[in-house]
């Protein structure tokens, strides 16, 4: 076994090889801080020069991109709050809010030490699970799979502690959007209106940016400052590495359950990033920072996601099923290039495995290091005015939408549901469930109906099922056992707690109660409307969309009632936040009247000039780096933007 | 010597030039330019990787050696990236639409979202993409003709009805298997999956796949092969046998065991139809309406090049068994049929979907 692993350890440190190692680094770690591109960007980017060198080089190039995807992009979520994937949504809520507070190097130096540990603990997983592995995955049959996107979705659910009520619809809302398209039942195509580009349902990469980085966005256009109103100070990475040591026990739990989350197709990620999470909120005794900024939330998010996106790579060496997007494009090369992944392959080839091995744990420690040797010069960028950032930002996220389908559709969908995710964000509702809903509700409906059909209602007593659905069960005794002994010695230790008790912050009115209460009403409105479409659905496709429309309904009118409710008089912010929003839905217009070029030479001068006070001749130069750097990665790409309606009209 | 020689070739050129003016044309025509294929799926998909697989071949054997750029624009189960290729792609050679039957399938059943008219354009060239079905040892069937003895029910699992599950329904149809058909799943990856946790006891699955991994359960005993889609014979029918996977008999060959005759009957020819354009001409390159017939015979001679070509001889043996590909002159007329189904067949079709798989229209 050694052997191989030696050979393959010398076959890597070919300098062509490691070349193209550090080059697909590179171009991970670029794609994974653009908001919207990410690992599956990086990736099809990276396809067409795989075939430069030797097999092993190709490989090389791509595994060194997905090794650092989810350890770059911790500098998004933590500096501008805006999450490249679900899985990182953890990360965005706690690391921004701690930037918020001057700690961006203390939530950096732990993001990228615990996906470093992931990245690690998902290399050794390849190298000793790939022998084993088979029958856990085999063994994780519907029903378990079912059970887990559940546990997933309860485990989000944690996250509601301040307002459940707006939670909870949030998480519907998004289950409502995750069950847009075919449904798994019956052949019916759900809430598409006839419109080909609802069939396959929205986007991921759309959902994400549309409610996270859009609101963001037009918060940094409207606003002049920074992110943080103390200075962002990046070179003391001390704290960093003491709160990593201290946690280091919980990254390395957290880092197993990514690693188990990698086994299950489609559920992993997501799902295993929440468990995680919620598994830091549980293990911790003062959790009232969870939500406004806990070290915990970053190690624990971060030491998961990496972890899975690795062991992702489980499923697909040992069964040509890939676990993720990318890891769907890495198995196309292996086809590409003659292998052909499966129980055999660890003993045909086992230079290749040993060689993705380590491939994925040099980058993991390499992709660190380099993280932390670049951050400092990326954080100087919070220095400069906001609005000058948010031009190519902006672009790069339209861009990361267009790799969707190329069509029109995707930046009206961008833009709508940037509507929807900025007022959320004003009225304070957590938009992390509407995510979390979306990503777990095909898996959920796809796997209960699976199971039910294959299994009849008999799979509810299968070992699998309850074992996993003990993970659910026994915390939720454990916690009511707790509180009830908690109220049996409060009535004692009643006096001494009291000056005990950390003062919980005053619950915060929304700074817009208009928004609030349009928000509340919009989402009536649309339950309302789901509900009535949905019945000329089948039967069986009518079940997961009734769970999400009625207790939405619902919720909303609590939402709506407690708004009505309360005290009168609260002031509305009053900035120019909504016209940054109105000019958004501008663009859209053009793009589709005039087509994209226009449309966004047009968006930029409006940011550049308008915005950003720009002077003639600077905001000249820097409009058209960034419309050249918008082309280059069109480009490069292979995306090409959709052209205007009235320009085709008189092409004709 | 020579100089006969050099008059030989020159009169040789005259001759050609005279008989097909598009000869001279010819030799150059992809000369600096630049094909696109368009793929309506994404790039870790079978066709994505089909695409690219066939790639370096054109880029040797198309005359000026074009540079090949395969893009993919998935979306609508393939039918966002064949409404674009309708609305944008110009009959000039230059722009390839690479399908499978997920584009076929809801232009047939004249889905309303489609906007594009496969019947009218032409065929640049079609790759088989041939599917086995096997089962599980479980239900006691060790061959093809003693499936319908099965002593548990059969259980398939498949995506969709109306997608490129069609033709596997479809021969249970034309066989009177009794089979319970659970959809809804993800992929035939998934599929594969649930096959080997025993959660479904027949399966079928695309050439490449059953050659790499379901021929290893069956020699391990996990799996028992049934029969395959079959090929399309001189005559135009579904008859012969899948040359790449020529050691299990075809539908028609089960159908005869088992029932001692011809098939017949709107099953049947709903199967025929059906199966040639998702086994048969699998992936097939669409150009747009209009296309000259000067690169349909272009790209005719380059499909024999390639096909002559040891190298591909070598790559495809080691991915589809050294299936090889079809020119337009071969699978134009056969799809055009298949496309164009009778209006008694169309109804046939419906009705099974609509009753037996609740598929709207």
């Amino acid at each position: 076994m050694f052997e191989p692993a030696l050979i393959a350890l010398d076959m890597l440190f070919e300098p062509v090889r490691l070349l193209a190692l550090f080059a697909g680094m590179a171009a991970g770690m670029v794609f994974g801080m653009l908001p919207g591109l990410g690992g599956v960007a990086a990736v099809s980017i990276l396809l067409p020069f795989i075939y430069l060198a030797d097999p092993f080089s190709g490989l090389a190039l791509l595994l060194g991109a997905i090794s650092v995807v989810y350890t770059a992009d911790t500098i998004t979520s933590v500096l501008i709050g805006a999450p490249g994937s679900p899985a990182s949504a953890p990360t965005a809520i706690e690391g921004h809010a701690l930037a918020k507070q001057g700690q961006a190097a203390r939530a950096l130096g732990v993001g990228f030490l615990a996906s470093m540990v992931g990245g690690l603990m998902g290399a050794l997983i390849l190298l000793f699970a790939i022998p084993v592995a088979g029958p856990i995955v085999l063994a994780l049959a519907t029903p378990e799979l079912f059970m887990l996107a559940v546990v997933g979705l309860y485990y989000a659910a944690s996250m509601i502690t301040k307002d459940w009520a707006k939670g909870l619809c949030a998480a519907c809302f998004g289950l409502l959007l995750g069950v847009t398209g075919p449904a798994p039942a019956a052949a019916d195509f759900r809430f598409t209106f006839e419109q080909a580009y609802l069939m396959d349902g929205f986007s991921l990469t759309i959902v994400a940016l549309g409610l996270f980085g859009i609101a963001e966005i037009i918060g940094m256009l409207a606003s002049g400052g920074g992110i943080s109103s103390e200075e962002t100070i990046l070179t003391k990475w001390g704290s960093g590495f003491k709160d990593f040591w201290k946690h280091k026990w919980l990254i390395l739990r957290t880092s197993i359950i990514g690693i188990f989350g990698g086994f299950v197709p489609a559920v992993g990620a997501s799902a295993s990033t929440w468990v995680a999470y919620a598994h830091a909120r549980r293990s911790a005794k003062d959790k009232s920072k969870f939500g406004h900024g806990d070290i915990r939330g970053v190690a624990a998010a971060e030491g998961a996601n990496n972890a899975t996106i690795i062991s992702d790579l489980v499923p697909t060496l040992l069964f040509s099923v890939p676990g993720g997007p990318a890891a769907a494009i890495f198995l196309g090369a292996l086809f590409t290039f003659g292998y052909y992944p499966g129980p055999r392959m660890v003993n045909e080839n086992p230079e290749l495995m040993f060689l993705i091995v380590w491939s994925v744990a040099l980058a993991s420690v390499v992709g660190a290091a380099v993280c932390f040797a670049i951050t400092p010069y990326i954080a100087r960028l919070t220095k400069i005015r906001f609005a000058l950032i948010a031009a190519p930002l902006l672009v790069v996220m339209i861009i990361g939408a267009l790799q969707a389908t190329s069509t029109i559709g995707d930046i009206f969908m961008l833009i709508t549901l940037g509507v929807v995710g900025w007022m959320m964000k004003q009225a304070d509702w957590p938009r992390a469930p509407a995510l979390v809903g979306y990503v777990l509700a095909e898996p959920m409906e796809q796997y209960f109906w699976l199971s039910n059909q294959l299994h009849g209602w008999s799979w509810l007593y299968r070992p699998g099922v309850l074992i996993i659905t003990s993970f659910i069960v026994i915390p939720f005794v454990i916690q009511i056992v707790r509180t009830m002994r908690n109220k049996k010695t409060e009535i004692t230790a009643e006096i001494e707690e009291e000056s005990l008790t950390p003062t919980l912050p005053p619950v915060l009115h929304p700074e817009r109660p208009r928004v609030e209460f349009l928000l509340a009403v919009g989402m009536i409105v649309t339950f309302a409307y789901a509900f009535y479409e949905m019945q000329r659905f089948a039967a069986d496709s009518q079940l997961l969309p009734a769970m999400a429309i009625i207790p939405g309904f619902v919720l909303a009118v609590i939402v709506l009632v407690g708004r009505m409710r309360r005290e009168r008089g609260l002031v509305e912010k009053s900035d120019n936040e909504p016209y940054f929003l109105l000019a958004l839905i501008v663009y859209g217009f053009l793009v589709w009247s005039i087509g994209f070029d226009i449309a966004t030479v047009i968006l930029l001068a409006w940011m550049l000039f308008q915005c950003a006070r720009m002077k003639i001749m600077t905001g000249l130069i820097y409009g058209v780096l960034i419309y050249a750097g918008t082309h280059g990665l069109l480009l490069l790409m292979k995306l090409e933007p959709p052209t205007g309606k009235i320009l085709s009209l008189i092409h004709l | 010597m020579t100089i006969l020689y050099k008059t030989m070739t020159a009169m040789a050129v005259a001759g050609a030039v005279a008989i097909s003016g598009t000869a001279v044309l010819a030799a150059d025509f992809y000369d600096g330019k630049t094909i696109k294929i368009v793929v309506p799926f994404s790039k870790g998909g079978a066709t994505f990787v089909s695409a690219k697989f066939l790639e370096p071949y054109f880029e040797k054997h198309l005359p000026g050696n074009p540079d090949i750029d395969v893009v993919d624009r998935p979306g609508g189960g393939s039918i966002l990236g064949a409404n674009w290729f309708a609305e944008n792609a110009k009959p000039n050679g230059l722009t390839i639409l690479f399908t499978t039957s997920s584009t076929a399938n809801p232009y047939v059943l004249g889905k309303k979202e489609v906007k594009y008219d496969l019947a009218k354009m032409r065929i640049a060239y079609s790759h088989p993409f041939g599917a086995v079905a096997y089962t599980s040892p479980s239900t006691g069937v060790t061959s093809a003709k003693d499936i319908l003895k099965s002593k548990t029910p059969l259980i398939y699992g498949g995506i969709a009805a109306a997608a490129s599950d069609l033709p596997g329904l479809l021969s249970f149809e034309v066989l009177k298997v009794p089979v319970k058909a659970v959809l809804g799943f993800k992929g035939r990856g998934p599929v594969r999956l649930s096959f080997e946790r025993g959660e479904t006891n027949l399966d079928y699955q695309f050439t490449p796949v059953y050659l790499t991994q379901v021929k290893q359960l069956i020699a391990s005993g996990k799996a028992i092969p049934l029969w395959s889609g079959g090929s399309v014979a001189a005559d135009g029918r579904l008859t012969d046998r899948d040359s790449v996977n020529s050691d299990v008999p075809s539908v028609y060959e089960v159908y005869k065991t088992l029932y001692g005759k011809e098939p017949s009957g709107p099953a049947w020819e709903a199967f025929q139809a059906i199966a040639s354009v998702t086994y048969a001409f699998g992936l097939t390159a669409y150009m747009p309406e209009g296309t000259p017939q000067s690169v349909i015979d272009i790209f005719n001679k380059a499909v024999a090049d390639i096909n002559a070509d040891p190298e591909f001889q070598k790559a495809s043996l080691g991915v589809t068994g050294g299936a090889k590909l079809f020119p337009g002159s071969v699978a134009e007329p056969a799809l055009k049929k298949a496309l164009q189904p009778s209006e008694e067949l169309k109804t046939y079709l419906r009705d099974l979907l609509s009753k037996k798989y609740n598929v709207k229209f």
